[in-house]
């Protein structure tokens, strides 16, 4: 009992170390790769305190939480204090949290636990392994987020954060719609909602479900960065029209947990959209598939291999800010409304329809190749149709019948420009 | 403008065709253009160590100076055209009448709040004699406000120090050739 | 009536109407360009600026006859059937070339000169000039001469107008300006030994369509565009001239006469256009002082005095006020409310009317009254309607020496601090409680308990009523100095009203009040309300005169 905790408390010390200066640092790479794309140089300055070597700017986000927790803690007066602090607290435990049933490895040789006295299995690289419910337990904290930024936006009394709290609460009801149908495909597949299960199966067949479920991985990746607020979808921020969004008014250490929280966020969306959609550990030829007799090389290749997929993740996702602006808020709901939550549909009913006919279908479609194909086709003709049928684009151009007013129109008082239409 | 005036000139926006349409292509195309700029030459120096290149110090907008006539006066006649033109009221003169008998006005202080001001070179622009001019020093600094303060005497100096690397600009107001 | 014709506009003239041109051209809202005509000056014609076409039309058959040659409409009188045309090419050829002609020799120094931004050169030049300057660029000097101690003459800047040689002959009839040469020699000078150093010397500046005539006291010191003005009256004397107040940034620049026919027409004397610098003045009071047990005065904050005073105040017995007829109305109501409030039988005294000298009378009827304060009729009206126990002040004086009144409200705002002698300030010292409002300090402001920085003239917002009884409102133009508050908004505080002090607001209620000036609760005009149309039947007696 005691070395399983023990087990644990490493395993959660090893996780918020190692959460905590990874979000410390992918704050610096998130600096440099905004400098990169406007080519600019970005932050190389900050080196080892009180000596002169830079070592390009790694000792940043050191002063950058230096910064943040000498700063004054100012409370302004108009908020209502005992939610303005709750809710950067409540946003960034949700997102700490949700660690516990994702897994940040495979497992460890069995070697490993011979040389522990008192271990008696196998170490999984999980904080909390064996919870049956592991994606709705996700599914809930990551739910518990949109407390965090509408208490902020509700607690600060300030117009720009509550209208911040409200695009967000709005953002990401919708965009878990999608996302939950997306991971019921995943589910459907491999028939238990454990993560260490999902990339089981994938490792097991070689096929990642971004192969198999194309749609549902397109479906997902959307729906993510919106939950993770992200450009294109960081409009609860979107700081030209609101300032900061709902953390208008933090500032010092009560503002560090909510950025902190936010790139949580975007980790946590890079772990799912690995483990669910991109094969988790596994890469073919040197990750094995057996658990049980693991070797070393194995379970640090698979250790490497799932943090190398998560940090091209991560660069995805902050390559993709700066190549995208930000969409308008009726382009955003109906892309979660009209597009994304009828694709999510096709999917889960695409893959229903296969899990259930699976026996039969491989005979006739030539095996797991077959199977992929016709997801494939399933994917396109369904994209094709959103995109020529869904409102995908908007048309925002200026329309020369607007501006000229008939002399009747002008009498009613109607201004050039302003569409009348309801 | 009215939108039926002649002059304005309407434009159809491009059709979307299927790629457009489809989206991933426009992300692709997107993405390659981020990539490409994340490998390209970069733009910015590191400032102390390396300095920025200055194009053309004749039109760069940098630090006052207020210029000299040949016989070492100042060249300001005191109009406040330049006061009038800065949109951020950076300016103060007071104006007295000069002490030399072929002027009949003259700037008696002349002081530009650097730190107000926008370096957008209305003041240039406005001076009808060119005794205020933009230099190409960019970094000054300074330890208080008062000291971002620049007085006649400063900024004459500014003259001195800019006047062998950056000569006037106009020639017909006493510029070099 | 007759009818005139301007551009095809009808323009009525009454039949015993003297107007030329510009005048009837102005009736029909179009502007003639003009630089000698004035309307309170002889007509010369001189500058050309103003010709126009102009022919008659036939009342018979109502044929219109032109003449072939175009006039100036400055001495052209507009009788029943003259036409005038303003906008026809000819005119604006003319126009064209006389805007050249005066151009050919002028320095174009506009950047240095102080008239630029009003000048009618510029003006008419951008209006009706041509694009281009065919002459020679001359070298960027003007020639600078003096005329006198308030005036300066930039000779290449002058139009030859002659309004100043004509204002100098014909209002002020003194003569001193000439033109000497001729031709283009032509030049506005003075006899050697002869300045222009009479009283009204400054309006030759205003005059001036052009920068030729620079004012020494305005000289060089702001450019007309940053200054605003503002709407005032004149606190020199009692004639009570209406000017526009010209500050920036509440520095006052300068003071110019505004048009009130009723009153001093277009014109003002030097002593008011000048007499503003105690405004600004090194010695000018700031910050309110009380008396200590020691004797000595120290700062308080206004805050204070104004939640104390008035429990001293009851506090002390029996009470008297000073109203000073440099109060407006508005303020003097307010301390009369204030005063009267806290001692139904408060004495109140008109504060001393200082006069210097005799009324001195110009030829075309301007006049500089020896009384120096522009209000003491309106404080005795005040004063008349109010009743009670009202004295002179060396009544007062006499009075508080007998220890009949144990404390005072003395109001000052007085220019200089000789209003009050010594002797007259010992008296006031055996007072209890001495509240003393001034600008300066004065003998009477050494002995005060409560020393109160006051507002000047351009602070004030409120009415004054002049020497023949025209009641005339004018604007605050600038803040007061940080320290002094203005009286009204002091007594407005005193009197726990909420807001801020509104000279018009305060004018309704006290004209509502009070029947001497029920005309006026509505509006008053720019040109002032004349009173003394309302009290033929109740002829006022004042606590002066008894």
């Amino acid at each position: 009992m005691l070395a399983i905790s023990i087990e644990a408390l490493v395993k959660i010390a090893l996780l918020m170390g190692g959460l905590m200066t990874g979000a410390a640092y992918f704050v610096l790479l998130e600096r440099w790769i905004a400098a990169w794309v406007q080519d600019r140089k970005g932050p190389n300055r900050v080196g080892i305190p009180l000596t002169k070597i830079k070592l390009f700017g790694l000792g940043q986000p050191l002063a950058d939480g230096l910064k943040f927790i000498f700063k004054e803690e100012a409370t302004p007066g108009h908020v209502d204090k005992i939610l303005f602090t709750l809710a950067p607290i409540s946003i960034l435990s949700a997102a700490l949290a949700i660690f516990a049933v994702i897994p940040f490895g495979s497992v460890l040789p069995a070697s490993f636990s011979e040389m522990i006295p008192g271990l008696d299995h196998q170490v999984e690289l999980l904080v909390a392994p064996g919870i049956d419910i592991g994606m709705i337990y996700i599914f809930a904290l990551s739910s518990i987020a949109v407390y965090g930024v509408i208490l902020g936006g509700w607690a600060s009394n300030n117009k720009y954060s509550l209208l911040g709290g409200l695009r967000s609460s709005a953002q990401l009801i919708a965009y878990e719609l999608p996302m939950g149908l997306a991971i019921v495909g995943v589910v459907l597949t491999a028939g238990s909602l454990r993560l260490e299960d999902v990339i089981g199966l994938q490792a097991s067949t070689g096929t990642w479900n971004a192969f198999a479920q194309p749609i549902g991985f397109l479906v997902f990746v959307v729906a993510a960065f919106a939950e993770a607020a992200r450009l294109p979808f960081d409009l609860p921020e979107a700081e030209q029209e609101l300032i900061g969004g709902y953390h208008t008014e933090y500032a010092g250490m009560r503002l560090i947990v909510y950025l902190i929280a936010e790139f949580l966020h975007m980790i946590t969306a890079s772990f799912l959209i690995v483990i669910l959609f991109l094969g988790g550990w596994h890469f073919w030829g040197i990750t094995g598939s057996e658990n049980a007799n693991i070797t070393w090389f194995e379970a640090i290749a698979r250790i490497v291999v799932l943090n190398i997929k998560i940090f091209g993740v991560i660069v995805f996702f902050m390559m993709i800010r700066w190549s995208w602006p930000r969409v308008r808020f009726d382009q955003l709901m109906s892309l979660a409304w009209k597009v994304m939550l009828p694709l999510g549909i096709v999917n889960l009913v695409a893959v229903a329809t296969i899990v259930e006919y699976q026996k039969s279908l491989e005979g006739k479609l030539g095996g797991p190749w077959g199977v992929t194909a016709a997801m494939w086709g399933v994917s396109l003709l369904a994209w094709i149709a959103a995109g020529v049928l869904a409102p995908l684009h908007s048309d925002n151009s200026a329309q020369k019948d607007s501006f000229v007013l008939s002399a009747e129109a002008r009498n009613r008082g109607v201004r050039p420009g302003v569409t009348t239409s309801i | 403008m009215q939108a039926t005036d002649p002059n304005v000139k309407w434009i159809e926006e491009p059709k979307l065709g299927l790629a457009g349409k489809m989206y991933i292509p426009a992300v692709i195309g997107g993405l390659a253009t981020t990539t490409k700029h994340l490998f390209s030459k970069k733009m910015t120096v590191s400032f102390p160590e390396e300095r920025p290149e200055i194009g053309n110090p004749l039109i760069y907008r940098g630090v006052h100076r207020l210029n000299k006539d040949d016989q070492g006066r100042v060249k300001c006649v005191a109009c406040f055209l330049c006061a009038t033109a800065c949109p951020a009221h950076c300016i103060d003169i007071i104006a007295a009448p000069s002490p030399w008998p072929d002027r009949d006005k003259y700037c008696e202080s002349f002081a530009i709040d650097e730190l107000r001001c926008i370096f957008c070179g209305m003041c240039e622009e406005a001076c009808p004699v060119d005794a205020i001019e933009l230099t190409s020093l960019f970094d000054l600094t300074g330890r208080s406000r008062e000291e971002m303060i620049f007085d006649k005497e400063k900024l004459l100096s500014v003259y001195d120090m800019t006047k062998d690397a950056e000569p006037m600009k106009s020639k017909s107001l006493g510029g070099a050739p | 009536m007759g009818i005139v014709l301007v551009d095809g506009i009808e323009v009525e003239v009454g039949d015993n109407e003297r107007i030329n041109g510009i005048e009837a051209a102005e009736r029909a809202g179009i502007d003639v360009p003009h630089y000698c005509w004035h309307p309170g000056l002889s007509v010369v014609a001189s500058c050309r600026m103003c010709l126009v076409e102009q022919g008659t039309k036939d009342p018979a058959t109502g044929k219109i006859t032109m003449l072939p040659k175009v006039v100036p409409a400055c001495q052209t009188p507009a009788k029943d059937g003259t036409v005038f045309v303003t906008n026809s090419d000819k005119v604006a050829q003319c126009r064209a070339q006389v805007e050249e002609a005066l151009l050919i020799d002028h320095p174009i120094d506009c950047p240095i000169c102080d008239k630029a931004g009003e000048c009618r050169l510029q003006d008419y030049h951008f209006a009706h000039g041509q694009d281009e300057r065919r002459a020679d660029i001359r070298p960027f000097h003007s020639k600078k001469r003096e005329m006198g101690e308030t005036v300066s003459l930039f000779v290449d800047r002058c139009v030859m107008c002659t309004r100043c040689v004509r204002f100098t002959r014909e209002i002020t009839g003194t003569s001193e300006l000439l033109v000497i040469n001729r031709g283009s020699h032509e030049e506005i000078d003075v006899f050697p030994g002869f300045p222009l150093d009479n009283k009204m010397s400054g309006n030759v500046v205003d005059l001036c369509p052009v920068g030729a005539l620079g004012d020494k006291d305005f000289m060089y010191s702001q450019r007309v565009w940053f200054m605003k003005s503002h709407d005032g009256i004149c606190t020199g004397c009692s004639t009570g001239c209406n000017i526009s107040t010209e500050e920036n940034q509440d520095r006052v620049y300068r003071l110019r006469p505004r048009e009130n026919m009723a009153v001093n027409k277009w014109w003002m004397c030097d002593e008011g256009r000048y007499g503003y610098h105690h405004v600004h003045a090194e010695d000018r009071l700031v910050g309110p002082r009380r008396k200590d047990a020691s004797g000595k005065h120290a700062i308080v904050e206004w805050n204070t005095v104004t939640a104390e005073i008035k429990t001293k105040l009851k506090a002390a017995g029996p009470l008297a006020a000073v109203l000073s007829p440099h109060l407006t109305l508005e303020e003097a109501y307010l301390l009369i409310k204030f005063i009267r409030g806290i001692d139904p039988n408060a004495v109140l005294a008109l504060g001393p009317v200082p006069t210097i000298g005799a009324d001195e009378t110009f030829p075309n009827g301007f006049t500089i009254h020896a009384e120096k304060s522009p209000n003491r009729r309106g404080i005795e009206m005040l004063l008349s309607h109010f009743g009670g126990k009202t004295l002179s002040f060396e009544d007062l004086t006499a009075e508080i020496d007998r220890g009949a009144v144990r404390a005072a409200w003395v109001s000052g705002g007085y220019k200089k601090s000789d209003w009050v002698s010594e002797a007259t300030a010992a008296k006031f010292a055996k007072l209890d409680l001495l509240v003393v409002q001034d600008m300066f300090v004065s003998p009477l402001w050494n002995v005060a308990t409560y020393q109160l920085p006051g507002g000047s003239f351009a602070e004030r917002d409120g009415s004054y009523v002049n020497f023949n009884g025209r009641l005339q409102s004018a604007k605050w133009a600038i803040r007061p100095p940080v320290g002094a508050w203005v009286e009204g908004q002091l007594y407005q505080r005193l009197l726990e009203r909420p807001g801020l002090f509104q000279g018009r607001k305060v004018l309704t209620e006290l004209a509502q009040e009070i029947p001497a000036f029920h005309l006026a609760i509505g509006e008053v005009p720019s040109t002032g309300l004349d009173l003394t149309i309302n009290q033929i039947a109740q002829q006022p007696t004042t606590a002066a005169t008894v």
